[in-house]
């Protein structure tokens, strides 16, 4: 089972990733695009299970850009300000994995692994700056997460 | 009988998954009794099994020293032991724990398998019968776990030693075989 297709096909249930371009391992920044960024696990790490089960984690970053503006925040409740606005529209994303932890639903990753969590490594989206030399200007948000599973294609003992 | 040698190459470690405990017991519901087993250290780490030898050491006038060994009193832990679904034994287990069923906790048919010894077919096993597991705790802290203990009774049906035979596979109904008498 291949693992990057299958974090596609569950991201792809998310409303928000639902609503905008979606790219994996390609940083392109344009308002309102998702990238998926893969990381590598440091193996060396790893224990073992007794049963030759093995836990791992499969780890990424979902880079989000966002128009920005120069307004200044209007002290009027009634005035949404657009950069906040905007973090707020990407706070949905990240509060949807929360969603799903919550409801124990996961990307599959085949017979082989059951899935422990999937977790955010934060509450809110990282803001990672401005780029101010395109037009808009686009401000950078990611949110990493990690998927915790137990891998047991190498365990020699089967249950009936 | 032939002492059997380990069925790895040369210089080849065992892995850890090749020795196996397996724990069975009946279960009754309603008129229907069903033997049940399960493979211990599901999410275990490190669990061995210590032999607890009893040794009594005297040395004669001479200087030279005589070592017996008494017995042994073979028990293995499991910790963690967590509580996960679908697990039949953590289920039976947290049954008696809350009834306090402390004397129903001695019934348990115990295998060792050690799959490093023997071929496809024929792995090499022991069966302990009469055999007690024991919870010593519940709680943790992300995730519940109930460490187990099992004690082995050394004991076949009354034999006063454990069976030694072969398991056909590696599988929650493998045919244990008992060894013939040479």
């Amino acid at each position: 089972m291949d693992k990057n297709q299958a974090i596609i096909d569950y991201l792809i249930q998310c409303p928000y990733i639902q609503n905008s371009p979606l790219y994996f391992n390609l940083v392109n920044a344009r308002n309102d695009d998702v990238q998926i960024i893969t990381s590598s696990e440091d193996v060396t790490t790893r224990t073992p299970y007794i049963d030759g089960s093995i836990p791992k984690k499969y780890t990424f970053t979902l880079i989000t850009f966002k128009s920005i503006t120069d307004m200044a925040v209007v002290k009027d409740s009634q005035h949404v300000n657009e950069n906040v606005d905007d973090l707020a529209d990407v706070q949905s994303l990240l509060d949807w994995i929360h969603e799903q932890e919550d409801a124990h639903n996961y990307p599959d990753f085949g017979d082989d692994c059951y899935i422990d969590d999937i977790q955010t490594t934060t509450d809110e989206p990282q803001f990672d700056g401005i780029n101010d030399e395109l037009t808009p200007p686009l401000a950078m948000y990611s949110i990493s997460i990690i998927v915790n599973y137990i891998d047991t294609h190498k365990v020699l003992w089967k249950e009936n | 009988m032939a002492i059997s040698q380990f069925n790895l190459n040369d210089k080849q470690r065992a892995e850890r998954k090749l020795l196996i405990t397996v724990a069975e017991w009946k279960e009754t519901e309603g008129t229907t009794t069903s033997t049940v087993r399960e493979i211990l250290g599901t999410r275990t780490e490190d669990s061995s099994i210590e032999y607890n030898a009893d040794i009594e050491t005297t040395t004669d006038i001479r200087g030279i020293n005589y070592t017996d060994v008494n017995r042994t009193q073979p028990q293995q832990d499991f910790d963690p032991y967590l509580i996960l679904g679908g697990s039949k034994l953590g289920a039976f287990l947290n049954d008696k724990r809350r009834r306090n069923a402390v004397s129903e906790l001695n019934d348990f048919t115990v295998y060792v398998i050690t799959a490093f010894v023997g071929e496809t077919g024929a792995y090499e096993a022991e069966c302990h019968t009469g055999c007690t597991i024991t919870y010593t705790a519940i709680g943790g802290d992300s995730n519940v776990n109930m460490p187990i203990s099992v004690y082995l009774s050394n004991d076949y049906n009354g034999s006063g030693a454990p069976k030694t035979g072969t398991v056909d596979k590696l599988s929650d109904d493998f045919v244990f075989t008992p060894d013939q008498a040479s």
